[in-house]
């Protein structure tokens, strides 16, 4: 029996439903038309199920959400389809009725812990009030609840804590504040949109167990919505992926990821680097972009970027059909693509050098430090003495937390900061590639003058000779010369990306340092910039400094790793060998953190999360840094800091541990 | 399928105006409040720059045969006690509110910018000299501040456009270094640094443009708030002196014959509202064209 079928045949609820979506529809009322952000979108939760929606941005994962409540702002507007919430239809109930349901039976955890919680009140304030109304208890016992809830969740101290105003906690500590509220009404069902994005690998570690183990313990059931498939893989029972405002494949996590059926999770699955590929294979990509959805889709909406397409597709849109046991997925294929190398045609093994470099070092940071005095007294030891080198033809990836100094040695490299003490040398130029494409160009510049800017400062060549290196740059990067007269916003993210690689590659640099250069990018098209990376490193010969907290893809596209924590490279070495065998304990952490694409690997983890948040880089320990937050710890780590051998391009660990 | 049909609608007009050109498409002339602010303003500087071809009296042209006397086809504005023509002698005085309100205009944008600029920019030092003498001038009410400084330099056109700048430049510096405050953070700044662009460069080629279109909004409320300053001296016998024409001192002139002769004070007074409603009108539809999250 299909699934559109299946739900017909309940239309009396099951005992053990909790939410049921049949056919929602969600209009948004734009200045340029109507999109159809969701449409026609039906599921079901059991109780105590953990389901994961996960798509691309613009996929209408987050509006189907917040339909589901009523929450959407302003121009939204839910125009058809039911929300029944154990039996009873949501979409007819009141506002007043609905404010009962929001925050009593189902509870919200939103991405921006900052935002959701109001600057002004102290924690206490705004989580005993709505569980005074919420239980009906009173203030002291609300407030005796609250605590405890603070506690599970994993703060220190709640007793203290639970007074304190929103800002002067971290990030980690707001998401946790929002899942204490989120949870102690007591919800069946928990909403969360992308609750760990904005956090670090290891607090979203700590978060996404904080999360799975007090909703399972309430019995509640969970709505995840993510664009990570790793953490799915971690964390869901069931996964819905969507893709423009449908959900094209629906079933249990195992089944999704061990025989994905339809070529959008096929090929999503497909374009995250594994932990074991190796560099030779190039990393399937999606090419072109989601429709638009302003305009009618004609057909299945995946059809121009789909491997396996074929008259019918763009005829008829496929409905949802059996493919096992809860099991659906939209495709006229029975099992979508026949292998993920039809993806990619020109998929076969790039012609590696592998070599990994040559001896001669272009990029070499001796003891190099740089403080920024906050206040006359205080001071940020931002980067604390980094030695590393980069040869001809490698690629360095830095990895760490956010605040670990990564990006500050990315400007130092650049001249962008000066350092406080300790040198640079760097032979022949270095070029960077930002982090956010939408606000690294000027808005005002056509594409071609962007690309032409380095030219033009560097006074190199006339007019004529300038243009063709511009036609040369952007057909490099794999664009149309074309895109040369358009202004930023009428690019799409990824190939802004590329207009950065191109603009990067104008004056010939001898290394290219990348701080986070696809973070900002939805996974399809990921992969398409760190093939090109990739393909440009092999075919120039150009060193690349690869910042990112993307383990996965830094292990893909590295050679060499240098792991940093509070302004210390802590960990050096091969990738591989990194990867392979974490000597430093929070090496260990970090490679432990990264939730993996598999369900079966995820399953049998033991999930023992780093404790504990970064220290303040405003006054250092004496003994290692790590200390702190390391389960090793010992006198002698809290007295005398480990220092790391200096040896050319052997393997480093800085711990008095190690083996 | 409604809604299919509907949506397919914007999607058709929004390619006709792409094809018709840029004013079309950024959809200028289709504004609301553009095309209000252009009703208004657009006859009145039509009528003044062809007063001198209208049959109608020298603005400083006396009849005594004829003073005081209601509007008429003759005298659509009637006349004043010196029998001189009330409309003719109101065009002559736009004409001065307009020269007024461009010339304060222009001269604030041009300084807003470029000590704006410099002391956003720079930082430190230049910073906190400029912004200073600035908060300085900002003590003073725009009005007095342009009294005094008239009472100092004396009256005329040109001490009246010096002052009245002299008290609207400190916002435009202002407002310029707030914008360049933001911008200097931008990571194109930031690429532009990596390739060992000058500052003149990262300036004028980065920061200046990426600023212009909010400071063109405010020197268009700035050239309205001239033109009222303007009236308001002269209103006060401290801007254009009689028997030189100004809406200001037309009105003053009318005021003793309220009684006797209402329409020498309320037209001229009418037309001064009708420019600055219009390029009130203006600067709010242009701000809202340059800003896609005022428009719904």
């Amino acid at each position: 029996m299909n699934y559109q079928a299946r739900l017909a045949n309940t239309m009396a609820t099951t005992a053990h439903t909790l939410l049921e979506v049949r056919g929602l529809r969600t209009q948004f009322q734009t200045g340029s038309g109507i999109v159809t952000a969701v449409d026609g979108v039906s599921f079901t939760i059991e109780r105590g199920e953990r389901v994961a929606v996960v798509g691309e941005s613009g996929s209408g994962k987050s509006a189907m959400a917040m339909s589901i409540l009523r929450l959407l702002a302003h121009p939204g507007k839910v125009v058809g389809g039911q929300v029944l919430l154990e039996g009873r239809d949501i979409n007819a109930l009141s506002e007043s009725q609905l404010n009962k349901v929001r925050g009593r039976q189902v509870g919200t955890v939103f991405q921006d812990p900052m935002s959701s919680l109001d600057p002004v009140m102290r924690v206490s304030k705004q989580m005993v009030e709505p569980m005074m109304r919420n239980l009906g208890i009173k203030r002291d016992e609300a407030r005796a609840e609250a605590i405890k809830w603070l506690g599970k969740v994993g703060i220190p101290e709640p007793e203290r804590r639970i007074d304190a105003y929103p800002f002067e906690m971290s990030g980690g500590m707001r998401q946790r504040v929002m899942i204490a509220m989120a949870l102690s009404s007591r919800p069946q069902l928990v909403i969360a949109d992308e609750p760990t994005t904005a956090l670090d690998v290891t607090i979203q570690a700590q978060i996404v167990e904080v999360l799975k183990n007090l909703t399972s313990e309430a019995g509640a059931a969970m709505l995840f919505i993510t664009h990570d498939l790793g953490l799915v893989a971690r964390f869901a029972h069931k996964v819905a992926v969507m893709y423009a405002g449908r959900i094209v494949e629906f079933g249990r996590v195992e089944d999704i990821f061990a025989r994905p059926c339809h070529p959008y999770t096929q090929s999503l699955l497909g374009t995250i680097p594994g932990t074991t590929m190796g560099k030779h294979e190039r990393l399937p990509q999606i090419s072109g972009l989601p429709p638009d959805m302003r305009k009618p889709i004609l057909g299945c909406a995946f059809k121009d970027r789909c491997a396996g397409v074929h008259e019918r597709c763009h005829a008829e849109a496929p409905a949802l059909s059996d493919r096992g046991i809860e099991h659906d997925a939209a495709c006229w294929l029975p099992k979508g693509l026949d292998s993920v190398a039809m993806l990619a045609p020109e998929r076969s093994a790039r012609a590696v050098v592998e070599s990994a470099g040559t001896d001669k070092v272009i990029v070499e940071l001796n003891a190099l430090r740089k403080q920024f005095s906050t206040s006359k007294r205080m001071v940020v030891n931002a980067v604390n003495g980094v030695n590393l080198r980069v040869h001809r033809g490698e690629t360095l990836g830095i990895v760490g937390e956010s605040g670990c100094g990564k990006s500050t040695v990315a400007r130092l490299l650049l001249g962008l900061e000066k350092p406080t003490s300790g040198d640079i040398y760097i032979s022949g130029l270095a070029q960077m590639v930002f982090q956010d494409p939408a606000s690294s160009f000027n808005p005002k510049m056509t594409i071609g003058a962007i690309v032409e800017e380095p030219l033009v400062v560097k006074r190199q060549g006339n007019r004529t000779e300038r243009s063709a290196k511009v036609r040369e740059l952007i057909e490099q990067v794999g664009l149309d010369p074309s895109h040369a007269d358009r202004y930023p916003h009428q690019l799409s993210g990824g190939q802004r990306q590329r207009v950065a690689v191109a603009r990067a590659l104008a004056l010939d640099p001898s290394v290219v340092v990348a701080d986070e250069p696809t973070s900002a990018l939805d996974v399809s098209v990921r992969a398409q910039i760190i093939n090109l990376l990739v393909d440009l490193k092999q075919e120039l010969g150009i060193g690349f400094v690869f910042i990112s907290h993307d383990l996965l893809t830094v292990r893909y596209i590295s050679d060499r790793i240098a792991v940093m924590y509070l302004g210390e490279v802590v960990e050096y070495g091969a990738a591989e060998e990194i990867f392979a065998n974490p000597k430093h304990p929070y090496t260990r952490a970090l490679i432990e953190a990264v939730p993996v694409p598999d369900p079966a690997i995820e399953a049998r983890r033991i999930n023992v999360p780093l404790q504990g948040e970064l220290p303040s880089p405003l006054n250092l320990p004496i003994g290692c840094a790590f200390a702190s937050r390391c389960p090793m710890a010992t006198d002698l780590c809290r007295s005398t800091k480990p220092q790391l051998p200096n040896h050319d391009r052997a393997r480093q660990v800085a711990c008095h541990h190690a083996t | 399928m409604a809604d299919l049909s509907l949506s397919s609608v914007p999607a058709a007009s929004a390619s006709f105006r792409e094809a018709l050109g840029a004013p079309f498409r950024s959809g200028a002339l289709f504004h609301g409040k553009v095309r209000i602010a252009l009703l208004l303003l657009v006859p009145i500087l039509l009528l003044t720059v062809f007063a001198p071809l209208l049959p109608i009296q020298k603005p400083l042209e006396t009849n005594l045969r004829a003073m005081m006397e209601l509007p008429s086809i003759q005298h659509p504005f009637g006349t004043d006690k010196m029998g001189r023509d009330i409309l003719s002698r109101t065009l002559a005085g736009v004409q001065i509110s307009m020269l007024v309100g461009a010339s304060v205009a222009a001269i604030a944008l041009v300084s807003g910018m470029v000590l704006g600029t410099l002391a956003g920019f720079y930082g430190g030092k230049v910073d906190r000299v400029i912004m200073t003498i600035v908060d300085i001038f900002l003590a003073f009410p725009s009005l007095l501040l342009a009294i005094g400084l008239v009472s100092v330099m004396g009256t005329g056109l040109i001490p009246v456009i010096l002052a009245i700048s002299l008290a609207d430049v400190p916002r435009f510096i202002r407002l310029q270094r707030s914008q360049v405050l933001s911008l200097r953070s931008r990571a194109f700044i930031d690429a532009a640094r990596t390739v060992d662009a000058s500052q003149f460069w990262l300036m004028s080629r980065h920061i200046v443009p990426n600023t212009l279109a909010p400071m063109l909004v405010a020197a268009s409320i700035a050239a309205a708030n001239a033109i009222l300053i303007e009236a308001s001296l002269s209103f006060l016998g401290l801007g254009i002196m009689p028997p030189s024409p100004s809406l200001g001192n037309i009105v003053r002139d009318g005021q003793m014959y309220l009684e006797q002769a209402w329409w020498i004070s309320t037209l001229p007074g009418v037309v001064i509202l009708l420019i600055t409603i219009g390029l009130h009108f203006l600067s709010d539809g242009v701000r809202e064209l340059l800003d896609p999250r005022a428009r719904r």
